[in-house]
């Protein structure tokens, strides 16, 4: 046995290291991703999509295809494990919904509704509990900023949305997830998991409109341009957001 | 300086690594993965693509170690042999 994984692994390791080797260094001025379509995109980036970072021009604009199918899987792993069913051995505590109303019932300061809500019935430490809530608001501006600034400074919808998963992740397990969940409305609810291909569609339909191709992007009409890449960044903030914060809420209960 | 860096930080990835595959504590496991997803977002600072390091640092380190974490808590601890 010990005998056949350590060939398993040389059978791995091998190809994998005579690849690495033979890679072309960094400087190399005839490498592939120096003779590319990498030029192109460096040389006439900015002027082409009015995005200053390169990557949310690649993301959004040059390879707006594989990221719409990109957000597409997201949504559908959430999808995957909303069609679960829930076995025996979720914990009592029930749904979301229902959680909540026992939290209200409840009243009293948040750390004992937390202790009902959370149904394990561990106390939350003050400390972290401090922590969390005096971060969350700071954590939500960089937030923000990443997200309204990523076509000029590194950052984006897909960074964005991991930060703003995090503090509803945070706070769910300082508060308990039901008064997370109550953050978002019910009805909003479908439409806010399925924001990010819903932007991508909306955009993929206005440029075809205006410029004839599929998720096309009027390169004459700046404005134009980066109020779509503005549209995506957001539908993809909110959607990825959701859909993280989501899967930890569904685990949770 | 830079080679150092790099040296260090790729030692401190195998380590990592081979830490996470020989933890019988999945508890202890989780955190060492974070650390690596921790050590894997220098690295991609330091080759020059924080957009990259972003998402490593939030989705690495923090909401796949939290997702790790309530795996554990609905199931077990130990891992059997």
């Amino acid at each position: 046995m010990k005998a056949w994984s350590l060939l398993l692994v040389l059978l791995v390791a091998l190809p994998l290291v005579v690849g690495v080797v033979n890679l072309p260094t960094h400087d190399a001025p005839d490498a592939p991703i120096h003779t590319g379509v990498g030029v192109r995109y460096l040389e006439r980036g900015v002027e082409e999509t009015g995005n200053k970072n390169l990557v949310t021009a690649v993301l959004l604009n040059y390879r707006g295809f594989d990221t719409f199918f990109e957000v597409i899987v997201i949504f559908t792993a959430l999808a995957a494990v909303l069609a679960l069913p829930r076995g025996s051995a979720a914990r009592p505590g029930g749904f979301p919904e229902e959680a909540a109303h026992e939290a209200d019932g409840a009243g009293g300061r948040p750390a004992e509704a937390a202790r009902e809500a959370n149904g394990a019935g561990v106390p939350v430490s003050p400390v972290v509990s401090y922590v969390v809530r005096l971060m969350a608001p700071f954590m939500a501006m960089f937030a923000l900023a990443m997200l309204f600034r990523g076509h000029v400074t590194p950052g984006g919808g897909f960074q964005a949305a991991a930060v703003f998963a995090a503090i509803f992740i945070a706070l769910g397990l300082v508060l308990g997830p039901a008064r997370v969940a109550e953050l978002v409305p019910d009805d909003w609810r479908p439409w806010l998991q399925g924001a990010a291909p819903l932007a991508f569609a909306l955009i993929a339909a206005i440029g075809w409109r205006l410029t004839g191709a599929f998720l096309g992007f009027p390169t004459d009409d700046h404005t134009a341009q980066e109020a779509m890449g503005l549209f995506l960044e957001v539908g993809i903030a909110l959607g990825g957001g959701v859909i993280l914060a989501r899967l930890f809420l569904e685990m949770e209960t | 300086m830079s080679d150092v860096f790099d040296a260090v930080m790729l030692t401190l990835l195998i380590a990592t690594a081979v830490s996470v595959a020989r933890a019988r504590d999945l508890l202890a496991a989780v955190v060492i993965f974070s650390l690596y997803s921790l050590t894997m977002t220098l690295v991609w600072q330091h080759r020059g693509a924080p957009d990259v390091a972003m998402t490593e640092a939030a989705v690495g380190a923090g909401v796949t170690t939290v997702l790790f974490f309530i795996t554990i808590a609905r199931t077990t601890r130990r891992e059997k042999r």
